[in-house]
């Protein structure tokens, strides 16, 4: 008995308002990446001054503060439901593709909630130079699901091993690496006035190959 | 429930990498019925259970699970399977309701509210149900762990130590859930409490070695 579309949508929008809930009930993540978008930006304020004609600084910076900020809250999306033993009970009520995709949502609105907040804060802290909101939006957007469905994918490949926090480190980076090469590039040329068409087209097809090699995989995880 | 529930396992056993988790078992069971499941600890019991539920691939052989004669896919076991085990857990920052009602929608199951009223009736935790599961002590877990694994009225219920830290009045529900569920469907029992085990129409024992035995 396969289960039907919409009983899948059932069970992922189920498993990403489950998330939302623990996250508020918990702050696991939010604090922790906003207090670290706040100090990180306070301290280079303090250190550098504005940046306003460094955009090539100032793309990097972004990135980074969003990277870091948001990074272990992502990672660990897995992480908690193997070390809470809850993985059994979420196995016996959706699918893999199921979970990973509720998680990946989620991963997708944890993002957008920080950079709600990190954003405007990098704006002012920085001193940055206007923004051309088209293509700094469409540079944010697909980061932010090329970064979400990175992090997920890794998260549930390395859920269930030992030393999975070395190994995140490990399989990580060369994952990430392309994600965060394509946005600071799109962001820096969105502010020199180039035009960003090559690095969203890198980003985007970045995402749908990970995307795709996610769903391929998820059904084959934690089986054994 | 209904009556055409069988499960018929042939030559199953699982690895753990070097380790042997479960040696060789055979045995084909219907409803309605009780099976329970014996062995020493580390006999694999538990792995059992788990490859029942389709939880666990078997190293070597196979196990099917038919509804009016009609084979369920391995993935889909878990809609008709209902598991209750030490190693489930359940979310300590949501409430026993919110667990139960999590699980319900996931599965995308119709009257969400009355199934869990009617599982937390049955495990006697309806005036605790507001509590956050964090509150909760050991036995009032278990009793969420068998109210969880009767919530959508599986076909087949598997209860791993179904009793363990519970009280009389607990033990009472495990024989109650067992025996309602035993009327038209199937129950495998997997526990080493003679008590327990009475409950079953069948046995079958484990042959692993399970742990070595201190001099």
């Amino acid at each position: 008995m396969p289960a039907s579309g919409s009983n899948s949508a059932v069970a992922v929008w189920t498993i990403l308002r489950k998330e939302c809930r623990s996250e508020w009930r918990t702050r696991y993540g939010l604090n922790a990446a906003l207090l670290f978008a706040l100090a990180s930006l306070t301290a280079v304020s303090f250190a550098a001054g504005r940046l306003g004609d460094r955009s090539d600084v100032l793309a990097a910076l972004l990135w980074i503060v969003l990277l870091f900020a948001t990074l272990s809250s992502l990672s660990h999306a897995f992480v908690r439901e193997v070390e809470g033993r809850t993985m059994l009970l979420l196995r016996l009520v959706a699918s893999p593709t199921e979970i990973a995709t509720g998680k990946l949502l989620f991963n997708v609105l944890f993002l957008a909630v920080v950079e709600v907040f990190a954003v405007p804060l990098f704006l002012v802290f920085t001193g940055a130079p206007p923004v051309r909101w088209g293509p700094f939006l469409a540079v944010l957007g697909l980061g932010t699901i090329a970064l979400a469905a990175s992090s997920t994918l890794i998260g549930a490949v390395i859920a269930q091993t030992r030393g999975r926090g070395a190994l995140f480190a490990g399989v990580s980076l060369p994952v990430l690496l392309p994600v965060l090469a394509a946005a600071v590039s799109g962001t820096r040329q969105m502010w020199s006035a180039h035009p960003v068409a090559p690095s969203l087209r890198l980003l985007a097809a970045y995402a749908v190959a990970l995307l795709a090699a996610s769903l391929l995989l998820y059904d084959h995880l934690w089986e054994d | 429930m209904s009556a055409a529930a069988r499960v018929v396992v042939s030559g199953v056993s699982h690895r753990f990498g070097p380790r042997r988790g479960l040696e060789a078992v055979s045995f084909d069971v219907a409803a309605p019925g009780v099976l329970a499941v014996t062995g020493a600890n580390g006999s694999g019991k538990s792995t059992l259970l788990r490859i029942l539920a389709g939880l666990l691939r078997p190293t070597t052989g196979s196990t099917t699970l038919e509804l009016a004669g009609k084979e369920v896919p391995r993935a889909a076991r878990r809609r008709h399977v209902g598991l209750a085990s030490p190693e489930l857990a359940f979310y300590e920052e949501l409430t026993a309701r919110e667990n139960l009602a999590f699980a319900a929608t996931a599965r995308g199951m119709a009257n969400v509210h009355s199934a869990v009223n009617e599982a937390l009736g049955r495990t006697g935790l309806a005036a605790r149900a507001a509590d956050l599961v964090a509150e909760f002590s050991s036995g009032m877990k278990q009793r969420l762990r068998l109210a969880f694994a009767v919530l959508h009225r599986p076909r087949i219920l598997l209860l791993d130590e179904p009793g363990s830290h519970l009280d009389a009045g607990g033990r009472e529900v495990v024989e109650r859930l067992v025996q309602d569920a035993c009327a038209d469907g199937l129950v495998v029992l997997a526990t080493n409490d003679p008590t327990e085990s009475a409950l079953a129409r069948e046995r079958i024992e484990l042959s692993g070695r399970g742990l070595d035995h201190p001099a």
